[in-house]
């Protein structure tokens, strides 16, 4: 039907990852705004049950795409399942996640269709029937807000976290198995092993308060504030990913897209710009403060409190009143 | 092995950015350019396979005369030869197609690229010119080395600590993950030498290109405006003492 939104789901071991619910809660309302229907599309390897569990998400429908190549497959071959698979369904929108796979998927997927894409958007909304999207620029400081071309398919890639899940009551859904001819694509690579990193020595991710460093703590000697700060307060400290890059903290200590996802009760972000993938793995905690010295730093549109200033000045006194309190 | 480094000037700081009247684009202001930090792993890691396996290192990039100096800082860094296609391609995929038909007349036997540029911040334009090449890719990768003469094994991620060893036949365009290698500082003296490499400059008409093919398609920018801050997003103001002192208090509430 004219209007109809896909979802691409992404799924770990038979689970469908957080992002997917996401992407479903925003499919859902702009499928109801233009009176089409929703279907998720589920590539893999021994996805059965998946996809029946996928059919109570309040979808309208689940289409399946389960082979074995799937399970080891490359992106390349992913993105030509996907492909052949939207060229049957042919979808008006189609949204994915703007998450490590789907930074990989979204760009080849819409090359191969031809299809307009906008990336690391932070929403996308249906607005007098045409599809607009909100992304940011210019390292997060602003957002432009791009709107399709209407009656022309387009495909969003959405950050994880920038949208609630909320849950969508059960919906009739019909489980369809698409038949595409896997064997005949190409397979331009093939992965030899999966790797899940251990948790590590410190798990960032059980702990009530994380006080996070990044670059704006200039170099690793300073380090020992930010930790202090957080041993003051009862919690641990977490980082951005820039140093972990240079080597100044392990990667249990990294929170974001590429490292942790975190929910504690109180984050507080300490020369942290709050780029989309860092936002990603925190955005989800109860109580966010921002301390930066760039009032228009992205960080503070998500934060709960903020205090724009020099870290230096003020971590330190942060530790030294919770010490007395 | 040949390897082609595809790196982006960036702007710094941008002030009074607008919308094109066409909303096709987005105009600003910027003192400088800077080679777009993701892009400055991918040339390092090209000089760390290039010792390792012998070889060629060309930078490519797209954009206009200013945007040399990259290419100055990419020869410092170790690149043999820089290229720069005059045109202008602020668009994702128009930079794809760009470089697609740049990276055709230069047969590389690896193509890297960086992950995201600070101003578009999209993570686009790596993947989608591997699809146009219709060469294998791996997207955020960690780590490279060759398996055998015609392929390579490379690491990456997949997000939530999860990784993947992908084995990728030759040619291929692999986004390089930051932090792969250490950066490395241009010495002056070193980037006063590189600027007396000449850069190979290629028209979009030596690539059989025109405008209106690299012209975006599909959207039109409405507006960019800094963003409104979350409901209830409060700025504790004062003195550091006092400012801390509220932000105690309102930790104590949330418990
Ligand atoms: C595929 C991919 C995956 C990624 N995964 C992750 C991830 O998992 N986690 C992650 O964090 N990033 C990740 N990134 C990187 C991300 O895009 C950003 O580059 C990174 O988060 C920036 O880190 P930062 O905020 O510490 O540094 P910057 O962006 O450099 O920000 C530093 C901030 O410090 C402030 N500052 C400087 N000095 C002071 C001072 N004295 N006092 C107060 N404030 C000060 C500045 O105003 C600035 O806002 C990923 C990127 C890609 C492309």
């Amino acid at each position: 039907m004219a209007g109809d939104v896909l979802v691409i789901a992404e799924h770990w071991k038979g689970r469908p990852e957080a992002v997917t619910f996401q992407l479903i809660a925003k499919g859902r309302e702009i499928a109801d705004a233009r009176r089409a229907s929703l279907g998720v599309l589920v590539l893999g390897h021994d996805i059965g049950e998946l996809a029946a569990d996928l059919a109570g998400t309040g979808v309208d429908a689940v289409f399946v795409v389960d082979h074995r190549a799937l399970g080891n497959a490359a992106c390349g071959l992913l993105a030509e399942a996907a492909v052949a698979s939207l060229r049957e369904i042919a979808p008006a929108l189609t949204l994915v996640g703007f998450t490590l796979v789907g930074m990989e998927l979204a760009p080849a997927i819409a090359t191969r269709l031809g299809v307009a894409a906008m990336t690391n958007c932070v929403n996308v909304e249906c607005v007098d029937g045409e599809i607009v999207v909100a992304k940011p620029v210019y390292d997060g400081a602003l957002h432009a807000r791009v709107i399709f071309d209407r009656d022309a398919p387009a495909l969003v890639a959405l950050q994880a976290g920038a949208t609630p899940t909320l849950p969508q009551p059960a919906r009739a859904a019909l489980v369809r198995a698409l038949a595409l001819d896997i064997e005949s694509m190409p397979r331009r690579g093939e992965i030899v092993q999966f790797i899940e990193e251990p948790i590590g020595d410190v798990d960032i991710a059980k702990a009530d308060i994380i006080v996070s460093a990044g670059r704006g703590v200039g170099d690793a000697s300073k380090l020992p504030m930010i930790e202090a700060c957080a041993k003051a307060l009862g919690g641990l400290m977490g980082c951005s990913r820039p140093l972990v890059d240079q080597g100044w903290l392990p990667r249990e200590r990294q929170v974001g897209a590429s490292g942790k996802t975190v929910t504690p009760k109180i984050y507080i972000a300490c020369g942290i710009s709050g780029a989309s993938q860092h936002l990603a793995g925190m955005s989800g905690a109860k109580m966010i403060v921002a301390i930066n010295k760039d009032p228009n730093a992205p960080i503070f549109q998500v934060a709960h409190y903020g205090i724009v200033g020099d870290l230096f000045e003020i971590v330190p006194e942060l530790t030294a009143q919770a010490k007395k309190s | 092995m040949k390897i082609v480094v595809c790196c982006k000037a960036v702007p710094g700081a941008v002030t009074d950015v607008a919308v094109e009247t066409r909303g096709d684009a987005l105009r600003f202001r910027s003192q400088f350019q800077s080679m777009n930090e993701c892009d400055e792993y991918a040339m390092e890691e090209a000089v760390v396979l290039k010792r390792l396996y012998g070889g060629e290192i060309i930078a490519l990039t797209i954009g206009g005369v200013s945007t040399q100096e990259i290419l100055y800082t990419a020869a410092a860094k170790g690149a043999d030869r820089i290229v720069r296609v005059d045109a202008l391609a602020q668009d994702p995929r128009a930079a794809s197609i760009v470089l697609a038909a740049a990276l055709k007349t230069l047969a590389a036997d690896l193509v890297l690229t960086g992950t995201q540029s600070r101003d578009s911040l999209s993570s686009f334009v790596g993947v989608a010119t591997a699809q146009r090449l219709d060469v294998p890719f791996a997207f955020a990768v960690t780590a490279i080395e060759k398996d055998g003469d015609d392929a390579i094994k490379v690491r990456k991620e997949l997000g939530g600590g999860r990784s993947a060893d992908v084995r990728l036949p030759l040619p291929a365009l692999v986004c390089v993950q930051t932090g792969i290698q250490p950066l490395n500082y241009v010495p002056p003296a070193r980037l006063m030498r590189a600027r007396q490499q000449r850069p190979q400059s290629l028209s979009l008409a030596d690539l059989g290109l025109t405008l209106a093919d690299i012209a975006p398609r599909g959207y039109r920018i409405a507006s960019v405006a800094p963003p409104a801050r979350a409901a209830g997003a409060q700025i504790l103001s004062g003195p550091p003492a006092e400012a801390v002192r509220a932000l105690l208090a309102k930790m104590a509430e949330a418990g």
